[in-house]
């Protein structure tokens, strides 16, 4: 009897003991699963340094060739507008509460009253490769499914699109036209180069704030352990 | 108490610099260039003439105000500026230092890599761990 009630305690000591141990390891699954977010969220920090890096060396150059074409004297800033103006390319940020230390940024490029650009960097670098896809004749649609567009569809599409491209165009001019009415078209390679470091930093902002995040939870959960 | 759900607040917000006369020059060409009725700008033009005390204003200034979502400096003024750029940790505006011409841009002095450098330290990992 004694031996019995020996061994149901011992059973019941080794269940809640396994039950500890599932509870640690799933805890500490926790703790990687947050340990790797933040570990990516890093990486993802430091590529994109890299690629911002070689981004802005070739505006600089870029820039540095169309001062060399232009001249000293149209290409620096005492040209630079200072009458009012509001800006054409802003941010619109998201917080999920006030006091959160999360934000999200997503661009809005070249944003009129008629017309607002906005994209966050990762998602203007997937619509660049997709249009690139889609411009492949490899992938051209011979028949027509009930996926594809009527060519009402298509044509109404494809003419807003020409209408936000001209706002963009005619934004991009006025920006330009700042340096004079003739630029040189290594100024406009820079803006282009400049337009992509804006997209490559907003992405920056969108990791740290991430990074940062995940940090403050793997912290929190280091001290907790250490008691 | 039912839990609430959270309501995004989106705001819109300026990118402000404070960075070199090319740096400032080829963002302004993307269009990120605002100047308000009283004529100030969302932008610093730093070269050899501008003092740090005209430097630690406008970071003061630009972190102060609602309407600026991200602020742009190049790493070698935010080293001038170091003690006032790493006592800074609000979300928004976010301090994003970039490299310039001359200087390259070095991970080792980022404010937000020096923050979470602790996580990398023997001492934290291992007394964690224990």
């Amino acid at each position: 009897m004694e031996e019995q009630k020996a061994e149901t305690h011992n059973t019941h000591n080794s269940e809640s003991g396994e039950e500890e141990a599932h509870t640690l390891i799933r805890q500490y699954h926790v703790e990687d699963q947050h340990v790797l977010q933040f570990l990516d969220s890093l990486d993802g920090y430091l590529t994109l340094y890299d690629s911002l890096s070689s981004t802005l060396r070739q505006g600089w150059l870029e820039l540095a060739s169309a001062r060399h074409s232009m001249g000293a004297s149209r290409v620096n800033s005492a040209m630079l507008d200072l009458k009012f103006h509001s800006a054409a390319t802003s941010l619109q940020v998201t917080q999920n509460d006030v006091g959160s230390k999360e934000a999200n940024f997503t661009l809005c490029k070249w944003a009129s009253s008629t017309n607002a650009n906005c994209s966050s960097g990762e998602e203007k670098f997937k619509e660049d490769k997709l249009q690139t896809k889609y411009d492949s004749p490899q992938l051209r649609q011979r028949s027509k499914s009930q996926f594809s567009e009527t060519p009402e569809q298509t044509s109404a599409q494809s003419e807003s699109s020409l209408i936000v491209d001209d706002q963009v165009q005619k934004e991009r001019s006025k920006s330009l036209s700042v340096f004079g009415t003739l630029v040189s078209p290594k100024l406009r390679g820079a803006q282009l180069s400049f337009e992509t470091a804006l997209e490559m930093l907003v992405e920056i902002a969108n990791t740290r704030s991430t990074m940062l995040s995940a940090f403050d939870v793997v912290k929190r959960e280091l001290e907790d352990i250490k008691g | 108490m039912a839990g609430r759900a959270q309501i995004p607040t989106r705001n819109a917000g300026l990118i402000a610099m404070i960075a070199d006369e090319d740096t400032v020059t080829g963002f302004l060409l993307a269009g990120v260039g605002n100047v308000d009725l009283r004529r100030k700008t969302n932008y610093l033009i730093v070269d050899s003439k501008t003092t740090v005390k005209t430097i630690e204003d406008t970071f003061k200034e630009f972190t102060a105000k609602d309407d600026i979502a991200i602020i742009l400096i190049s790493q070698y003024v935010a080293n001038m500026i170091r003690f006032l750029v790493d006592s800074y940790n609000k979300p928004v505006p976010a301090i994003l230092e970039i490299p310039s011409k001359d200087h390259p841009y070095d991970p080792t002095h980022d404010s937000v890599l020096s923050r979470v450098k602790y996580l990398f330290s023997a001492e934290s990992v291992a007394s964690g761990r224990r």
